[in-house]
């Protein structure tokens, strides 16, 4: 039973703004994450406001150098979106890899940041794409790099009062891109760990750029600086992805938890970074 | 507490109440309408997919769904697939592949598989369980869902394999 609360339904993004100024005001969304916490524990929230309807922040738009996606655009419509397949296909393969269709259908890309899980499925990709986080309020708007937007479990640089209107990138074409997960099973699961890659090689077939991510392995998600910087202007061989496993392994400080304890995702994070890679380089144009 | 006022189209029919703030469309489904054949399996977390009804086109929990956000959408339920007598062919099916048992999951699986099958006539058999794979099934498993789901995609019968 989820306790009793007060629902409201602004009829634009600047009404919702208007209705968000308070701290026990938060806005919903897909409503596949708020809902079971909810019936799972008290929340200081007494006033959803459902923002699930404003087409305003719900787009995947092309511009030249760069793409925008609104927060409320569902994992569905990533999935679907040709756009993004030819575009961003590691971001496609993480929303793909959420839930069941029920809940792709339902969950938005806005609320996967907002929530800041260490395990989101959209943010390792995202990071990798050097994403920007629009914000919107009564104010105006700002931006950040998702990178300093995420500061922990369930703790973002949101202030109240603001919502995310839309994330940005630029265009990675010349990028291999790949996302890996690994759960307990395909249909449902949340990461044990993720992984995902951009890889650029210079004339000469060497790296020249690279950005490596994992989820699921500490407080959020987060670059490997490390890895990455060892992987600078070598070639793409198993050795240097081997490599660049091993400085992963070592880097990172995920926890035990239900789905797995901390020494077998070290593990398993080790050997998602050279499954990405492979993936990745054989995305390569 | 807050009551709110809501009209949604099911099964066709355009249907007006008032709900409290707090409850889901499966819960105005069930308690409010009596439509019970969408199912609370596994308490409102959005992991068993019992409560699957198809919302503006689209498969979803209707346990993940507040009755404010489905104001003005159009639901199909499990009890608006029949015709008078004559079964839908998804219903006929999943009874001729045998791929029902004790029926608790059917309801939402065949939901399911309606979503598919009004966007796709002939999935492929990974298309098949990528849909269903947010229906737990407890006894009978999936082997002779998908067999139905073939079976109504043919528009045939389970002899006419």
């Amino acid at each position: 039973m989820i306790d009793e609360l007060n629902y409201s339904l602004p009829s634009n993004l600047n009404d919702a703004y208007s209705q968000l100024q308070e701290i026990h005001r938060k806005p919903l969304a897909g409503a596949t994450d708020i809902i079971p916490r909810l019936r799972r524990t008290k929340l200081p929230i007494d006033t959803l406001v459902d923002i699930s309807r404003i087409r305003e922040i719900n787009f995947i738009r092309e511009h030249e150098t760069e793409i925008e996606i609104g927060a409320l655009t569902t994992h569905s419509e990533i999935t679907d979106s040709a756009l993004l397949q030819s575009t961003a296909i590691s971001l496609l393969e993480a929303s793909a890899s959420i839930g069941c269709q029920q809940t792709r259908n339902r969950g938005t890309l806005g609320g996967n940041i907002a929530n800041a899980s260490p395990a989101a499925d959209t943010l390792p990709p995202l990071l990798t794409f050097d994403a920007v986080v629009h914000l919107g309020s009564l104010d105006g708007t700002r931006e950040m790099p998702l990178s300093k937007f995420l500061l922990g479990p369930g703790k973002t640089g949101l202030a109240v009062g603001e919502l995310i209107e839309f994330i940005s990138f630029k265009k990675l074409n010349r990028y291999g891109l790949a996302y890996v997960k690994s759960g307990k099973r395909n249909g449902m699961s949340i990461a044990v760990a993720s992984a995902a890659v951009a890889i650029a090689l210079d004339d000469n077939g060497r790296i020249e750029d690279i950005r490596l991510a994992l989820g699921s392995v500490a407080s959020t998600a987060l670059r490997c600086p490390r890895a990455e910087k060892i992987l600078i202007g070598k070639p793409l061989t198993k050795t240097h992805f081997k490599k660049a496993g091993e400085i992963v392994y070592e880097d990172i400080s995920p926890i035990d938890d239900v789905r797995a304890s901390a020494s077998y995702r070290r593990s398993v994070a080790a050997a998602l970074v050279m499954q990405v890679l492979s993936i990745a380089e054989g995305r390569l144009n | 507490m807050q009551t709110i006022s809501i009209t949604i189209i099911v099964n066709g029919k355009a249907i007006s109440l008032r709900c409290a703030a707090n409850q889901t469309l499966l819960d105005v489904l069930r308690d409010e309408l009596g439509l019970t054949g969408a199912k609370d399996g596994c308490g409102g977390e959005g992991e068993c997919g019992a409560c699957t009804v198809i919302m503006n086109g689209k498969a979803v929990n209707s346990c993940m769904v507040f009755a404010g956000q489905a104001d003005g959408a159009n639901i199909e339920t499990i009890e608006g697939l029949a015709r008078g007598e004559e079964l839908h062919p998804l219903q006929k099916a999943f009874i001729d592949a045998g791929a029902i048992q004790c029926g608790f999951c059917t309801p939402g699986a065949i939901m399911s598989a309606k979503a598919l099958l009004d966007q796709n006539t002939s999935p492929t058999e990974e298309e098949i369980k990528e849909a269903l794979s947010g229906n737990l099934c407890r006894c009978t498993g999936y082997k002779k869902m998908i067999e139905a789901i073939k079976i109504a995609a043919r528009g045939g019968s389970a002899n006419d394999r």
